[in-house]
């Protein structure tokens, strides 16, 4: 039943939202309504503002050093053995992707092959948002990337934008992805030493790549590089 | 830290950059944990708490840049929730209230909207205590801890829809004072 009396509109939806008043099914339509609608979503992110200073009060208080510690752990507990990790990332990949993986690694790297002495990286970016997929394969003897888009438009106007990342250092980009399905980029001299380190990533950028040099959009798919 | 450094820990977090991760804990954690007590009141539950928000951190910073918040904003809306989710789980009838912001759609909100509504919660303390004195008890109530309606309404011993109202009216004077030169 509605109060007549009581005040209406988007805007009060969007506090009860972020105070989390609202009634189960109530709540589960504004929720979805924020993630699609931008005007609404604007709204809400204008209460989130609004209503953070009743924090502004309350001291920090350090918490204990094992927290941390349980943290990370929970996070990142492949091991410290880097075997460990790589099986952990192949187990990630679909049989599918390996298969596409293998064969775009041996079709475009077996007219040169790499020396035993060059390992071979590769991985798999997968949107979480968006039905992106790239294959990636660094062939170190070339010094350059393979890339196989199986999956992924572009939104009008804007680019796919690699960056590869080390830790510790601000993303390098490697360039945006082109039209075409597979692409080969080079990898900076300094970081192909570090190729059991690296990480990928594509984010969203305006058409051309970042006009800063730095991610500026939403990332939409990251992994770390594994041996092959 | 200041906000320019967070925001960029945050990028970098996205990138699945660990130590990134590790600095942002090391700049943020005990604001957070902060929070988290003061919803839960109970060490080892806002501890729980706080490592939840710090997983949703990392798993979710890919989304922050889109949303347009202040980097200090979106941390604590998420240290908030997850505590309120926490401390609801233990009543009747609970339902997760998730966190807007996660979820949320690239906002038509420019960086200089969302600037104002900054600028204007400074006021929020001096306009929380304009609003007629159980009205802001209720909306600190709500944001602080995790009150509902029902709840409200029980507290001030009056009916839901009625509560609904008078919360309501009391959001718009909140905003109306808070939007004030």
């Amino acid at each position: 039943m509605l109060d007549e009396s009581m005040p209406q509109g988007d805007d009060l939806l969007a506090a009860e939202l972020v105070l989390g008043l609202l009634r189960e099914e109530e709540q589960r339509e504004a929720l979805a309504r924020s993630a699609t609608d931008p005007a609404f979503a604007a709204l809400v992110a204008g209460w989130q503002e609004r209503f953070v200073p009743m924090t502004d009060a309350i001291a920090p208080v350090n918490p204990r050093r094992r927290a941390k510690k349980r943290l990370l752990k929970r996070l990142f507990d492949t091991g410290p053995v880097p075997l460990s990790q790589r099986l952990w990332v192949w187990k990630g990949l679909s049989f599918a992707a390996l298969a596409a993986a293998a064969y775009l690694g041996v079709q475009q790297l077996a007219v040169d092959p790499p020396s035993g002495a060059d390992a071979i990286y590769a991985t798999q970016l997968s949107g979480t948002e968006t039905p992106l997929q790239v294959l990636a394969v660094l062939d170190l003897a070339k010094g350059d990337i393979a890339l196989n888009r199986v999956a992924g438009t572009e939104a009008e106007g804007r680019s796919f934008e690699l960056w590869a990342i080390v830790p510790e250092a601000a993303p390098v980009s490697l360039g945006v992805l082109t039209a075409q399905s597979t692409m080969r980029v080079s990898l900076p001299q300094s970081l192909r030493d570090r190729a059991g380190e690296l990480t990928l990533a594509i984010s969203d950028e305006p058409a051309g790549g970042s006009p800063t040099g730095a991610p500026t959009g939403s990332v939409l798919a990251a992994a770390p590089l594994t041996e092959l | 830290m200041d906000r320019q450094e967070i925001e960029t820990l945050i990028g970098r977090v996205a990138m699945n950059d660990r130590a990134a991760f590790s600095a942002l804990y090391d700049a943020t954690s005990a604001k957070l944990f902060g929070v988290c007590l003061r919803v839960l009141h109970n060490r080892s539950a806002a501890e729980d708490a706080m490592q939840d928000s710090f997983v949703k951190v990392w798993k979710h910073a890919s989304r922050y840049q889109s949303n347009g918040l202040s980097p200090m904003t979106w941390l604590i809306t998420i240290a908030r929730n997850t505590s309120i989710d926490r401390l609801r789980a233990t009543r009747k009838g609970h339902m997760d209230i998730d966190t807007p912001g996660l979820e949320l759609a690239a906002s038509t909100a420019g960086p200089e909207q969302l600037a104002v509504a900054a600028g204007e919660a400074r006021r929020l303390t001096g306009c929380l205590d304009e609003l007629a004195e159980d009205r802001g008890a209720a909306v600190r109530g709500a944001y602080l801890d995790g009150h509902s309606y029902a709840d409200l309404a029980e507290r001030f011993s009056v009916p839901l829809n009625t509560m609904r109202t008078w919360l309501r009216r009391g959001l718009i004077s909140l905003r109306e004072c808070m939007s004030r030169e």
